[in-house]
């Protein structure tokens, strides 16, 4: 299974990594991380800042590109090919901390885009598909508007609306509330709860231990480039294992 | 718990006005004695210099120098007799701008923003009002006034023809003007491309195309072409591919690092040194291809700067969607990088515009050799060639400020360094 169309039930495992390694420079930045990700299963990410856990999700849809290892993405084998690296960033949705919304275009536009120049859709079934994801981050009255005008809930909503419109089978958030207000918080934290029960396969970085309690399957600690410890989300916040693990809790739960 | 008392404090003077004419003219230029006396300084210094100006423009100052040159300065030699035997050539050039014109029509109706029709009609206006100049009909006939005035219809044909049949599409447009550009030299030359004689057209070869026209001719083809060259080139430049990026680097620095007339003069003699038979270009096509790729290369830099300037998000974001590198940067980097360097972009218009000029230097009539060597061939005109130099400064400012009045408001309307 290293090529071709995976079809939706084919792969229990939708996403396998093994032994991945990943230096910037001298730094090594993930030293040999494996895991295993089940269709539609909630993983969120914690370790502290430089940990490696913003580098690996960013390695799943080749943002960075690992130097040793393998990945597998819904059956297609993660390679310098460059249409293995088209097709996983097809299936793989990303919601970034700064957003990234496109500031020269509306924010319809913005939705529209991506369907209508990777996946041909026409205009008019493009934007339909919008407006309907629009509704479904609750902000259908902003679609004329420019990313500028609104305030990052909403621009972050709308950075998950444009990922959604490639329909794509894995959601990737990385920290996708750290750079929001605090009363904007929860209105981003709610879409993701409703798209996690819609059954979408979902990797989230995140600070936010009340959203990882109650949405995630399990939770992985990051470490210095390695996964410290994985566990339920109820094990890992009550009963840690790991010193490492406990000395984080201590310090995020105050 | 203790009162407080309180004193009636004495009653103040109503605070200085601060609105109004009176207002502003207080705060912005009495704010403090030495503000007020510079604004006086200022001020006296400014009038008297008005009034010197005035004073010359109005009585020293002999503008018959202006007439006198005339059509020569708009059209350099080209309908000289010597060129032209009838002297029936000027309407080729008057054609060629009706061209221009009806293809602003044209833009107008595709892209239909209040700017560009204000642009438009500003332009088919003012060649039309050409024909008011009030010249001697016997140097200036009234079929040459016919011909400016037929602009206004142009226009409107140009728009006509944009709404009603299928020229009107952004692609189409790029094509037009392509073909303009070939039926203008055609026209201007008497020739198909420098091959074949037109029938029934004068033959003018290129080194008769002079005044105003060469200077409007050189500068449409480099703005035109210079800005996609330049966005090839800064994308070039940004390439993966090491050939690639090498010749962009290679081409940006050499015609960066060289002077513009230095490059004139090799266009010029080391062209025909290297192909003695028959180099296909001559020496005007030559010419624009230097100052165009000048221009592109400088561009070039521009665009790139502007791409560079682009926050890593934006590529990430679209790459994260699945866009193709390609699409990438034609509908994400690419727009944002533009829109920030427009002031640049226009910047080296201008530029560009006003180092036509430099043409002289390898003895091309443009409109400044045209005044300098009328001066130095009618003595009588030494004391009065301030005026001419004068009279041609102007006409390069309004068309510069017209370019930098447009950038302003094309920067406003892309709301550059907003959103």
């Amino acid at each position: 299974m290293t090529n071709g169309d995976a079809s939706d039930n084919g792969v229990e495992d939708i996403i396998i990594a093994r032994d991945v390694h990943k230096w910037f420079g001298s730094f090594h930045a993930l030293r040999g991380v494996s895991t295993t990700v089940k269709r539609a299963e909630k993983v969120v990410i914690l370790g502290p800042s430089g940990s490696g856990k913003s580098t690996f999700i960013r390695t799943i849809n080749r943002l960075e590109e690992h130097q040793r290892g393998e990945i597998i993405v819904d059956g297609i084998t993660l390679s310098n090919d460059v249409r293995n690296i088209d097709a996983i960033r097809r299936e793989v949705g990303m919601v970034f901390q700064q957003f990234n919304l496109f500031p020269h275009l509306t924010v319809l536009n913005n939705i529209t885009l991506a369907p209508m120049k990777v996946r041909h859709i026409p205009r008019a079934e493009a934007e339909e598909t919008a407006m309907g994801l629009l509704e479904r981050v609750g902000i259908p009255e902003q679609a004329e508007k420019y990313p500028a005008e609104l305030s990052g809930g909403q621009q972050q909503r709308v950075a998950i609306a444009r990922a959604l419109a490639m329909q794509p089978r894995i959601m990737l958030f990385d920290e996708p509330t750290s750079a929001l207000d605090p009363e904007m918080i929860k209105d981003v934290l709610d879409v993701m709860t409703e798209l996690a029960q819609s059954g979408m396969t979902m990797l989230i970085v995140t600070h936010e231990v009340g959203f990882a309690r109650e949405v995630a399957d399990r939770v992985i600690m990051f470490d210095e480039g390695m996964i410290a410890e994985e566990a339920p989300p109820n094990e890992f916040f009550i009963t840690p294992q790991s010193d490492r693990a406990k000395l984080f809790l201590s310090q995020i739960l105050h | 718990m203790a009162t407080r008392e309180t004193t009636p404090g004495t009653i103040l003077p109503p605070p200085r006005m601060t609105t109004g004419k009176v207002g502003w003219i207080r705060n912005n230029l009495f704010s403090s004695p030495a503000n007020g006396v510079t604004t006086v300084v200022v001020a006296a210094l400014t009038l008297y210099l008005l009034w010197l100006l005035v004073d010359w423009a109005f009585g020293t100052a002999d503008w018959t120098v202006i007439p006198t040159l005339g059509g020569t300065l708009v059209l350099g030699q080209y309908n000289s007799d010597s060129v032209c035997p009838s002297n029936d050539c000027f309407w080729r050039p008057q054609a060629s701008l009706l061209i221009a014109v009806t293809y602003m029509g044209i833009l107008w109706a595709v892209a239909a923003t209040a700017l560009v029709r204000g642009v438009v009609l500003t332009t088919a206006f003012a060649a039309a009002a050409m024909a008011l100049i009030p010249l001697p009909f016997d140097e200036m006939g009234m079929d040459v006034r016919l011909l400016l005035v037929a602009n206004i219809p142009a226009v409107f044909l140009g728009r006509w023809l944009g709404l009603h049949t299928p020229v009107g599409s952004t692609r189409n447009l790029i094509i037009i003007a392509f073909l303009g550009f070939i039926t203008v030299y055609c026209l201007l030359s008497g020739t198909i491309l420098g091959f074949v004689d037109i029938p029934g057209l004068h033959t003018v070869p290129s080194r008769f195309w002079g005044g105003l026209m060469l200077n409007i001719l050189l500068a449409a083809g480099g703005i035109t072409a210079s800005l996609p060259i330049g966005i090839m080139l800064a994308l070039g430049r940004r390439s993966n591919l090491p050939v690639v990026k090498m010749l962009c680097i290679g081409f940006i620095e050499f015609f960066r690092g060289v002077p513009l007339i230095t490059l004139l003069f090799m266009s010029q003699t080391l062209v025909p040194l290297a192909f003695p038979q028959d180099f296909p270009l001559d020496e005007v096509q030559r010419a624009g291809i230097v100052i165009t790729m000048f221009s592109a290369a400088y561009m070039a830099e521009n665009i790139r700067g502007g791409l560079q300037a682009l926050h890593r998000g934006q590529t990430e974001a679209a790459r994260a969607l699945g866009l193709p590198p390609w699409n990438t940067t034609t509908f994400i980097t690419l727009p944002q990088a533009l829109r920030n360097v427009v002031p640049a972009i226009v910047g080296q218009y201008i530029s560009l515009y006003k180092d036509t000029t430099l043409v002289f230097i390898i003895g091309m009539l443009d409109i400044l050799h045209m005044g300098s060597s009328f001066i130095g061939s009618n003595r009588e005109f030494l004391p009065h060639s301030r005026e001419l130099f004068l009279f041609i400064a102007l006409v390069f400012w309004v068309f510069n400020y017209g370019m930098s009045y447009v950038s302003r408001r094309v920067e406003r309307n892309l709301g550059v360094g907003e959103r």
